[in-house]
Formats: C-alpha cells, structure tokens, sequence
C-alpha cells in the first residue's frame, strides 16, 4: 500500500493532548510524534526519514485493507484493518490526564478482534533527538524501556505477545481473536522518573478522553450547514492550541514540503501572531470562550517584551523563535532540507499589527473587557504603526526577496488604526491620539487607493506599482476595507480568474525569492468563499465551500497545500489556518443563507 | 518592639524599592515577570484588580519576610546590610527555583503547568525553571531586586 516507501501525507490522521500531536498513518504506523511537547525533539520521525527518522507501528502481519475515522466528536482515531482471516480494530489515543498519578504523557494503542483471528505485528523503534540518538533498552518490572538522556519510553502490553529488542527495534508478534481486546501503551517522561501505568488506569483514562472530547464539542455553539466539519476543524484546532500556555502553533510539523523534493520546507511548531487573530475570531463564532480568553491573555503576555514592536512569530511559551537550523534527515521524499526554527521571526511583516488590533477588537466584542495597562500598551502599538506604515515589509507570505510595499500589509495597519479609533472610541483604549490614528488611517487608504490599484487587471495590486495580483487581497472584506466597495469586487474577481485552479486557488504567481514551485494554498479557496459571501454572491460561495469540505482528507483534515492536478496534499499537516479559514468560511456562507 | 517596628519600615521600604525595580525592569522589556500580576491573578481573572491586589499581597509579604529577617538578626545579635543581602540572594533563588517554579502553578488556580492538557485550559503560563519563560533576564533582575530589599531591611534593622 504504501508508496515509494512513504505514505501520502493525506493519509495521515492527528491525535493529541493539548501538549504534543502524534500523526498515525492509514497504516497503523506513528511517524511523527515530539515529546514532551509539540516543539520537542522528535521520537517518531519517519515521515522526514524513513529509515533514520523512528517509527511505531502495529499492523496485521498478512496483507490487509484498512479504513478509518475518529471515533465521534473525538480526537480519539479508530483504524479497522481487514484481512483475509478476520478483521480488527485499532484505537489510538493520547490520554489526557485525570487527577491520579498517571504518566506525563501517554499513547494508547487498544485492539479489539472484529471478526476472526488476525495476526499482528508491533514494531516500536524510538529514535531520538530528530533520529540522532538510538534508544538504550532496559527492562523495569518486566516492562521494556527505551531511554537516551533525561527521556525515557516504556511500552507496557497486555494480550499483546512477548516483545524481543532486536537491534534498535522492539518487536512483538501475536493475534486477535473475535471479542478479544489487547493493549499497547507508551508512557514517557522527560527529566522526571518514569510512571508505569496499571491496565485499568489506561483504560479508564482512555475513556474519559473520549468523553472528555464529546463534551468538548457538545459545549460549541455552531449548528449550521457543514457542522461536520466545523466541529472537526474545531477539534484539529484544539489539538494545536498548546494547553500549558494557551498558544496555538500553526501546525504540529515540520519541513512537509511544499513542493516534493524542493527546498520549501519550514518549521511550523510555533505561533504566529496573524494565526492567533484568525484563531481568536474563529473560537469566538464557534462558542470557545474560554479558549478563545486563554490565548488573548497569552498573546498580550507574549508580546510585553518587545511592544510597541512585534515580532512574527513567538514560541509556543512566549518566548522569542529560535533561528533556523538544519537537521541531517533525508526529508519528505528527499525534500530537503529539514529545517527546525524559523528564521521569518527575524522579518518585518506589517500586517501582524492589524491582526493584533483586529484581535483586540474581537475580544472587546466578544463581551470581554480590555484592562487599562492593555489598553496602554494597545495605544502605544497604534502611535508605532503610524510611525513605520510606509515602510517595505516581508508580507503575510513572507517571501525572502523583499521588502516590498505589499497591499495587503497597508490594508492591515489602516485595520490597525481604523479598529485603534474604535477601541479609543469605546474607551478600551487611551484617546489622547486619536486625531492622529485617524489621520494616518486615511493617508493608508490615500496610498492603497492611488499607489495600489491595478487599471490593466482592475484589481487591487499586490504590491505597489505592478500588475500583480495577490490571494492575500480576499481578507479586504473581512477586515471590513471599505474605501472603493466596487474596488474590492472587481479585486475578488480577478483573483478568482488569474489565481484560481478548479476549486483552488495560488497565493501569487509573482516570484518570491525561494527556488521551486508549490501548490495551492487551501486557505485562500476558504478565505474566497468568505469574500465571496460577503460581498453578496453566497449560492457562488456556497457552491464552493460543498466542492472545498469534500477535499479534506478521509478524517476531515486538510495539510497547508494541495496540489490541484492530483488532489495530493503538500506542505505542513494539519494546518490550524486552513482550518480557521474554513470555519470563517462556513459561518461567513451561513450567515447570509 | 524596636526590631519589630525597625523591620516593619525596612520591609516597607524594601519591598518598595524590589517592587519599583521589577516593574522598571518589565516596562523597559527586560522581563515579563510581575509578580504583584501573579499573586493577584490568583483570586480574581480581572487583570485590573489582580494588579492592584497583587501589590497589596508583596507588600504584605514583603514586611512578613522582613519581620522574619529582624527575628533572625535578633536571635544571631547582629545585623548588617550585606548580611540582609546575602538572605535576599537566598530568597530569591528559593522564589525561582521553589516558590514561583513549583508551588505556585500547584496552589494559583489560572496558572498552568508543564503537564496541563487539554482537558484544563489556564490562562497564565507557568513561569518555568529560574522563570526563564517570562524573559532570559527574569531570575537575574529577580536576583538583583530580592538583594536590594534583602540589604534595605538589613541597613534599617534596629536590634
């Protein structure tokens, strides 16, 4: 089943905990898994090298078909895997903790027999430290522990045959009869001494995951046209929201290529100021108050140091990113190389600010009140972005052959300004400078309007001076840019004929400083359903959005990229903002069907 | 009564001065450490009123600890600033090691630790070893801050 030795990035599936994401393959196999949080080390990394990377998989030994889906309302996956002699099923899970003494974190992998007898394998192979370091394997109480430094694996297994340590690997073969139910569980710990947890205590914690997740979703608000995936999107997201700060990462991987074989590759394992805004703005419509009020919070601690200045990007515990580095991986399909650290923290990219404003102004909508220090801190922003709108800037794309004078980026800080007055209005924010923001805010739309509109393609430019267009111009209507309506149609309007591609759409088709092609990114086909419904074409947008839910993959989860002639997905897996973008989307379409 | 009084305005003083210096220190972007932020935000989520109440709670520590220091000072038979000093250093180090790194995200009810899930959703994050998550500079202007105060009680100690 598995093609030129790696599995397709579609047929991957998430689980997590809220600390750190594991992505199992419609195989059985774990191949990415950080521990102990999502921006660790690796321990499974074969999805960046196969043969160096590290794995966990638990299979039949005969030749089998599988099928899969999350147990209902759950981040918790089932994988039927059926053969020729019967068939079972595989539960995976990371527990989440109740209030006994449990491992710090934990994988669960239950078997339950279906039908017949079916024969399986187990093959659990960490490597750790980005599959730099072999395990040392010892044995504590009969239990096999694989350890390197201060971290350390033990794979406890009840009906589940006798492991034999051959080499670097942990193997075990045995069978599954019909109404039988066998156990595998990985607990870890890192710099604290290993917990070995009782059958019982694995599976009632398993359990409770699975209910603790239905509450979850059973508390949303969300009950409209494609609540489906609404709530599965919702549950994706969740999954990247790092619970010991309220941080949400743009995605749980790294180096997913965007291109397969090219050098498009980058480390997602941190958050992105725009993100959060996308992030806090979703959660709100869908009903997650608190953690929509738990990642304000993070974001306001977040960016104390450095305000007025923001960076792009922090680290999942609010500090700032780490440059980027190289690691001695073969990568996706040879897509090299396998970065970790993002070196965009060290970009200018303007429209961050209107996305903390834009934020700002959610939360204020959202019925919740900004305190004064905030509010200060808040003021200081808006003086700053008055102050550096006429600069260049990287841009939402962070394209590495500018800076340039990008529409977008001067759509945002008029946001910024523009959402600054109404906060200043509200008194959430100290007006002592309000005639300027206002000032300036119109000198914004002075320079979008003459520097920044396109006669030949009667669109919006994507960056001062050309002829180009750009997909990051369908938020126009979303930030609510209001300075030529008709403008904004005719932009949405030519992005739809030059960037689009059946049901997706390019970002740009301007160069941008990296070699190599890529796909469509599945953010813009969402935030073009959006522009569409919001400037009054809904059955269009509505059409759209039926066509884009049934891309996702067979869970109900969508990877940064797709390429539009096979279907395939590219890039980094699964990525919080297409996910944002289609709950946006969704409540976009449904409110003005 | 004279040490308990002379503790009581040295550890007024000196918890002016340490709370004065960390806030200096986090209005300049050295740190996102606040202290009077942590210990407020442990009985209301009202950022305003935590900060207020926080400070009330450092100062009511600050001249607790100080009146412990006098006893000490009593019961060795001298005092001195540097002496005062040296129990700030250790104060501090007992803050960011012990107190703030470990007891606090147990006992403050919106703060997270390492080990939160996703079942529990915390609003402050936890300061981490040394309170390195709040800014590289945290534990040395916690360090710095705690050995003003510790050498204002002990200058202003009267046993």
């Amino acid at each position: 089943m598995r093609c030129d030795r790696y599995a397709a990035i579609e047929d991957y599936a998430a689980i997590g905990d809220g600390r750190t994401v594991a992505l199992v393959s419609r195989e059985g196999a774990i191949d990415w898994l950080c521990l102990p949080n999502i921006d660790s080390p690796s321990v499974f990394a074969a999805i960046l090298d196969r043969d160096r990377g590290g794995t966990f998989v638990l299979q039949p030994s005969i030749p089998f078909e599988s099928s899969r889906r999350y147990v209902a309302d759950t981040n918790v996956l089932e994988t039927t895997f059926t053969t020729s002699r019967g068939s079972v099923r595989v539960t995976d899970a990371l527990l989440l903790p109740d209030d006994h003494l449990e491992p710090m974190r934990e994988l669960a992998r239950a078997i339950d027999g279906v039908s017949g007898t079916v024969p399986l394998g187990c093959r659990f192979e960490p490597r750790f430290n980005y599959g730099a370091a072999a395990p040392q394997w010892t044995s504590r109480h009969g239990v096999p522990v694989a350890a390197w430094e201060a971290e350390a694996l033990a794979l406890s297994m009840w009906n589940a045959g006798a492991p034999q340590i051959a080499g670097d690997a942990l193997t075990s073969q045995f069978e599954v009869r019909e109404g039988e139910r066998a156990m595998i569980t990985m607990s870890t710990a890192y710099a604290e001494p290993l917990i070995l947890p009782s059958r019982d205590g694995v599976e009632l914690r398993l359990r409770r995951t699975i209910d603790f997740w239905r509450d979850w979703v059973s508390a949303h608000t969300y009950d409209g046209r494609w609540s489906d995936m609404v709530h599965r999107s919702a549950l994706a997201l969740k999954l990247m929201i790092f619970a010991p700060s309220g941080a949400s990462a743009a995605a749980p991987t790294t180096s997913l290529p965007e291109d397969v074989g090219g050098q498009r590759n980058w480390d997602y394992r941190f958050c992105w100021i725009r993100d959060s805004n996308f992030a806090i703005d979703a959660l709100l419509q869908i009903g997650c108050y608190d953690e929509a009020h738990s990642l304000f919070w993070w974001f306001m601690h977040a960016t104390a140091l450095t305000e007025p200045k923001l960076h792009v990007l922090y680290r999942l515990d609010g500090g700032l990113g780490r440059g980027e580095y190289d690691l001695p991986l073969t990568g996706y399909k040879d897509s090299r190389p396998v970065r970790v650290g993002n070196s965009a923290v060290e970009q200018t990219q303007l429209d961050i600010y209107g996305a903390l404003f834009e934020t700002a102004w959610l939360y204020s909508e959202g019925h919740h009140t900004i305190d004064r220090d905030t509010g200060r801190v808040l003021a200081r922003i808006a003086d700053y972005v008055c102050t550096i709108w006429r600069c260049p800037d990287s841009g939402i794309w962070e394209v590495r052959n500018g800076p340039f004078h990008f529409t977008h980026s001067k759509a945002m800080c008029w946001a910024a300004l523009d959402r600054a007055v109404r906060l200043a209005e509200r008194g959430e924010v100290p007006a002592r400078h309000i005639d300027r923001w206002r000032r300036e805010a119109a000198e914004i739309t002075r320079f979008i309007e003459e520097r920044c509109w396109s006669d030949r393609c009667r669109s919006y430019s994507r960056v001062a001076g050309s002829d180009d267009v750009d997909a990051s111009l369908l938020m126009l209507p979303t930030i609510r840019y209001d300075a030529n309506p008709a403008r904004v149609v005719t932009t949405i309007d030519a992005i739809d004929r030059e960037l689009r591609e059946g049901d997706f759409v390019y970002r740009y088709r301007a160069d941008d400083g990296v070699p190599g092609g890529e796909g469509c990114f599945l953010n813009c086909s969402f935030w073009l359903v959006s522009a569409l419904a919001r400037t009054g074409r809904v059955d269009q947008a509505a059409a759209l959005m039926e066509r884009l839910v049934a891309r996702a993959n067979d869970v109900g989860l969508y990877a940064e990229e797709v390429d539009p002639s096979t279907g395939a997905f590219l890039g980094n897996f699964p990525q919080a903002l297409v996910h944002l973008a289609l709950i946006e989307a969704a409540v976009a379409v449904g409110s003005r069907q | 009564m004279t040490a308990f009084w002379s503790s009581f305005a040295g550890g007024f003083l000196g918890t002016l001065v340490m709370t004065t210096m960390m806030r200096g220190a986090a209005e300049l972007g050295l740190t996102r450490m606040d202290l009077a932020f942590l210990l407020g935000t442990s009985v209301t989520d009202n950022r305003r009123k935590a900060k207020a109440l926080g400070y009330l709670f450092h100062f009511v520590l600050g001249v607790g600890f100080a009146i412990l220091y006098g006893a000490l000072f009593t019961i060795i038979g001298w005092s001195s600033w540097w002496l005062g000093a040296l129990i700030g250093a250790a104060q501090a180090l007992f803050t960011a090691t012990v107190l703030v790194n470990v007891l606090l995200p147990v006992v403050h009810p919106r703060m997270a630790t390492p080990d939160t899930a996703a079942n529990d959703i915390a609003l402050i994050e936890p300061p981490g070893f040394l309170m390195l998550n709040y800014g590289r500079n945290s534990f040395l202007i916690t360090l710095l801050a705690h050995v003003a105060y510790g050498a204002i009680v002990g200058a202003v100690v009267r046993i």
